[in-house]
């Protein structure tokens, strides 16, 4: 196919941009089309309350992966990173609490006020995620292999992995195989004592999942995390501005190297043609002509909401309808008129001060019983009552999101299930801004008082305003049957579909794990091969 | 020492004696040692109410190695496997789910909860069959060290790939799914109907401390399925006296071919020297030499309790103190004056010769592990029934029955008090689980047997009262099996071998570990005389 070949990207969210950066780069013409009024999917900056505003959606970096980060310049787009210390900070409802610093030395000396042992295996902890992050960054870095007819560059790839493997020793080999099918709270275990700790960890391994800490299986979600933060509990850094500046300067890198980027412009149809793609059909009747298109948004959206599905194999159809893709996370946004007070901020626990402590993320689930219970609850349909809470407060290090001394505090909710039991998430939205000022009161008891608004985002409402199907952030469960080879199903793990010319770059394909960019890089370099 | 052996064998379970009569027939001079008065382990069947023959843990037979039936001529030492057809799950709607062997019958009764599950029942046993044809020859392999560059361990792990290659698309990903999901997950892709879902979830859940919304759990749905294709014999069955008659055939075939064995000989130590096995010292205080020793108990008993944690690798013992148990399960036997009686299906019938499963919904699956996460046993839990009586009068006094119930969840570490304190309370729980759906129980038990976690611990010796010898999850598994690095059936001491459930294929009354641990005895024995 000729070079300077028109190719549609359908959403405007990270992945796309990145695509479309790396097409353009190849000499491709991307066109990216954004249903919304601005780019950025689940990476954006919007007012929530009348001088308030908020990363709506994600309020952290993924981070980014490094060589997408140097490839796109994005040091040239004005973008701030700002990365908080501590990183996180977990607090006990009888006032106690634990911080975490980038530094794993100064977290382990942190921690010893707990216990001497546990500060001691802290490091031996970061140390091994570490090494296994080298090999999950490799996994997630490369296209899944072709079972059939595997590729020269599939077998390379199987022979740097497999070097990467061995190069985990026998008993680190052992160990990469028997914690990935692990409950992720077995896992911890095996290293702390101390369960503040246990839980502050094991919750990365449930995040966006419909998984609690004894499901088998919630270690490997926390180690494919590891792959893009080998941090023990992930990333706290965040955009000045909030993430919609993040999206802001991978557009302005897309557009610089040739793409073009259309808002408001909502994609309704796919028009094929003998099996193969033809163009799209634009809400307002538009149509785009173009022999090859990539689907920023979820699977389950692109075969059966935006294809005609009379167009699909019965098998891959059949595949795809059985993708799980049920969502168990909502996000709320509160403005606040001061600062709450956190009652376990003594001078012992935050040496650095009091706002410091707070400026990373919050995490309230202070057990591992707690997590578990808050997702039994969501099994039979049920909001738990005593949600899991990922908390931050950006206005600490980013004042301009709020009004002069006021600030902003967004809480991913879980467990808040797509499908409910009893009444609709229409009726049912005031429930989770209740329970969030509920619980956190028992952490900050002035926070109530200070709340001049809250912002509600259910399930629902990922899906109807976001365009996340089943309300599901990561564009698909994350589970075991459904990563690499069987991201989203098994044969299309390639970034290919079955319709000639349409393929797939959104976090619902390898490795899907949120905002680093995997995906979008990795689908960009099939696209390319393929299309030259 | 007074006497001296080619091997001993610890432990007279089904594994021990498998194990024994194999290596026996190769010519060894072997002795078993049983710490109780009788043989079987778990596999016993015991007089426990006068004229009640209670077979106490394991009741069913399913995956018994034909290979071993044949090589060790078994029915001719007594073993005759009596059918157990179906699975009758009574609901609380006063409706049942009653499927047999007959899969024309079973899509019948599918039928009349749901058109389209009478289908899918037809296309899922069609894509069950060349899974298990997949999977099979695993069972009778040691798995393949993953970590080394040995040809011999690559070549196994490149027949594995190979065949999986082999596979069709569409069994690939039903495989590559039944691997890795849950077994309500799984079901949830074939099936509507609930009591059915939740019924064939539950063969998912035995022995595990999971859920069926547990990823992992399909995989044993892989497992019950296997039985249906061995073609010796069918799937499920009684052995007739009670399951201790298997024991006894193995152990009266042992005992011909030469085998030794010791009953009431509780084994206190494994003797070693420089890193070698040498001998046994009894709890009487009797000491036995010999060259090899082959436990079929669990690894705790082995590394823990009869050898020092200095004369063995640090990394070895830690990874044994890992190696999980949390037994999940307990069991009640009841002597019955008269058939139960069911709401569902009233009267004596068929469906009472078959399992007799109360799982009548996936909810009421989950929410008896919710309680079991917690240290609670379930409040209504799941309960795998059997009546051996009607199928083999052999067990019972004349018009009485016996009624054997699998119980679960009961976690072994109780939130609050010991299992000494809930004993009754758990056993009156189950009778009135039962009775919500046949209301007649309550007066016809002559007399029960309670078995929680803690007894199984104390009497079988099943540490944790784990019925598989150490839990059946993903990390336990083949080459994961009871730990990493030993997975093949040898152990950091010379001449020290496992042999028991805790080894690969895992638990059940299979005989494979047994029969694979006296390949490897017999193999390393030759090595080490060339």
């Amino acid at each position: 196919m000729p070079i300077g070949q028109k190719v549609v990207l359908i959403g405007g969210g990270h992945n796309a941009l990145i695509t479309a950066f790396y097409l353009a780069t190849g000499g491709f013409k991307p066109i990216v089309l954004e249903r919304r009024d601005r780019i950025g999917g689940g990476a954006v900056t919007e007012e929530f309350h009348p001088g308030f505003k908020a990363s709506t959606l994600a309020h952290t970096l993924g981070p980014l992966r490094a060589d997408v980060t140097h490839d796109l310049r994005l040091d040239k787009y004005d973008l701030h990173i700002i990365q908080p210390e501590p990183r996180l900070f977990a607090p006990t409802p009888d006032g106690r609490g634990l911080l975490f610093y980038g530094d794993a030395t100064k977290t382990a000396g942190a921690l010893s006020h707990l216990s001497a042992k546990d500060g001691a295996r802290y490091t031996e902890f970061a140390e091994a995620l570490e090494e296994m992050s080298e090999v999950f960054g490799r996994i997630a870095s490369i296209t899944p292999p072709a079972i059939d007819h595997p590729s020269p560059e599939d077998f390379w790839n199987l022979f740097v992995t497999g070097r990467a493997v061995r190069g985990l020793g026998k008993t680190g080999i052992f160990d990469l195989l028997r914690w990935g099918p692990m409950a992720v709270a077995d896992f911890v275990a095996e290293f702390f004592d101390t369960e503040l700790l246990r839980a502050a960890i094991a919750a990365r391994g449930i995040f966006g999942a419909n998984l609690g800490p004894w499901s088998a299986g919630s270690t490997a979600l926390l180690l494919l995390r590891a792959a893009a933060d080998p941090h023990p509990i992930g990333s706290a850094a965040f955009p000045r501005g909030g993430l919609g500046e993040f999206s802001r300067a991978l557009g302005e890198a897309a557009q610089k190297a040739g793409a073009e980027i259309r808002v408001n412009a909502e994609v309704q149809h796919i028009r094929t043609k003998n099996g193969a793609v033809s163009g799209v059909v634009l809400a307002d009747g538009e149509e785009i002509a173009c022999e090859a298109v990539v689907s920023g948004v979820d699977p389950k959206r692109t075969f059966f909401k935006l294809l005609d599905p009379a167009n699909l194999d019965p098998v891959f159809a059949q595949r795809m309808k059985n993708f799980r893709i049920s969502g168990s996370v909502a996000k709320v946004h509160l403005a606040l008129g001061d600062l709450p007070k956190f009652t376990a901020l003594s001078d012992a626990i935050a040496p650095d001060g009091f706002r410091e402590a707070l400026s990373g993320r919050i995490h309230i689930g202070h057990e591992i019983d707690y997590l578990e219970k808050a997702f039994d609850a969501s099994k039979y349909g049920e909001i738990s009552t005593a949600p899991v809470l990922d908390v931050t407060i950006p206005t600490l290090l980013d004042p301009s999101l709020a009004p002069e001394g006021k600030h902003v505090l967004s809480a991913y909710f879980q467990f808040a299930p797509y499908k409910l039991k009893t009444g609709s998430w229409k009726e049912r939205r005031g429930e989770l801004a209740n329970s969030v000022i509920k619980t956190l009161a028992a952490y900050a008891p002035n926070l109530p008082k200070l709340v001049e608004a809250a912002h509600v985002i259910t399930p629902l409402d990922l899906e109807t305003d976001y365009g996340f199907t089943g309300g599901h952030i990561f564009h698909g469960e994350l589970a075991l049957d459904q990563i690499f080879t069987m991201r989203p199903v098994l044969d299309w793990a390639r970034y290919h579909t079955p319709v000639k010319g349409l393929f797939l770059c959104s976090n619902g394909t390898h490795p899907g794990n949120g905002l680093t960019g995997a995906s979008g890089a990795n689908a960009a370099k099939e696209i390319i091969h393929e299309l030259r | 020492m007074a006497q001296s052996y080619d091997v001993v064998v610890i432990g007279g379970g089904h594994n021990g004696l498998v194990n024994a009569a194999y290596l026996a027939k190769a010519g060894k001079k072997v002795l078993v040692l049983e710490r109780r008065g009788v043989l079987g382990g778990a596999a016993v069947t015991e007089e426990i109410v006068p004229g009640f023959l209670f077979s106490e843990c394991s009741y069913v037979v399913s995956l018994l190695r034909p290979e071993i039936i044949r090589e060790l001529d078994l029915p001719r030492h007594g073993l005759e496997i009596l059918p157990l057809d179906g699975t009758f799950s009574p609901m609380l709607s006063g409706d049942y789910l009653w499927r047999v062997n007959d899969h024309a019958k079973t899509q019948r009764e599918i039928r009349r909860h749901s058109r389209l599950d009478a289908e899918a029942y037809d296309e899922f046993s069609k894509m069950m069959t060349p899974l298990c044809r997949f999977v099979k020859p695993m069972l009778s392999m040691i798995p393949p060290d993953p970590t080394t560059l040995n040809p011999k361990d690559l070549k196994q792990l490149h027949f594995m790939l190979q065949r999986f290659r082999e596979l069709s698309s569409e069994e690939r990903y039903t495989l590559v799914q039944l691997m890795t999901m849950s077994a309500a997950d799984f079901l949830d892709q074939w099936f509507e109907t609930d009591v059915l879902k939740a019924t064939m979830s539950a063969s998912g859940i035995i022995g595990t401390f999971l859920g069926i919304r547990s990823p992992g759990t399909a995989y044993v749905l892989l497992h019950h399925y296997m039985g249906e294709i061995d073609g010796a014999f069918r799937s499920w069955g009684f052995s007739r006296g009670g399951t201790g008659a298997i024991s006894n055939a193995i152990g009266s075939a042992a005992r011909e071919l030469g085998v030794e064995i010791r009953t009431n000989a509780p084994v206190a130590k494994i003797l070693n020297k420089n890193g070698r096995a040498s001998g046994i010292a009894l709890k009487s205080g009797e000491e036995i030499s010999c060259n090899v020793i082959s436990s079929s108990v669990d690894p705790h008993h082995t590394f823990l309790s009869f050898m020092d944690a200095k004369d063995l690798p640090s990394d070895f013992v830690d990874s044994v103190k890992r190696y999980k148990f949390r037994g999940s399960s307990g069991k009640v036997n009841l002597a019955l004056s008269a058939l139960p009686n069911f709401n569902a299906l009233p009267g004596v019938g068929a469906h009472l010769r078959g399992a007799i499963s109360i799982s009548p919904g996936m909810e009421y699956m989950e929410r008896a592990y919710d309680d079991a996460k917690y240290g609670h046993y379930s409040q209504r839990p799941y309960i795998d029934m059997v009546i051996p009586s009607l199928t083999d009068p052999s067990v019972s006094p004349p018009g009485k029955h016996v009624l054997s119930c699998f119980v679960q969840y009961a976690p072994y570490k109780l939130a609050q008090g010991t299992w000494d304190d809930h004993r009754e309370a758990f056993g009156n729980n189950v009778i009135n689980t039962i009775a919500q759906h046949a209301p007649n129980i309550k007066d016809i038990i002559i007399d029960k047997q309670v078995l929680t976690p803690l007894d199984l611990e104390r009497e079988f010796g099943l540490t944790q009262g784990n019925i598989f010898q150490g839990e059946l999850s993903l990390e336990q598994l083949f080459f994961l099996r009871p730990v990493p690095g030993w997975a093949y059936y040898r152990t950091p001491i010379d001449n020290l071998y496992m042999c028991g459930s805790a080894t690969h294929p895992g638990g059940g009354i299979m005989g494979a570990n047994g029969r694979i641990a006296s390949q490897v005895i017999l193999k390393e024995w030759k090595k080490a005389a060339n």
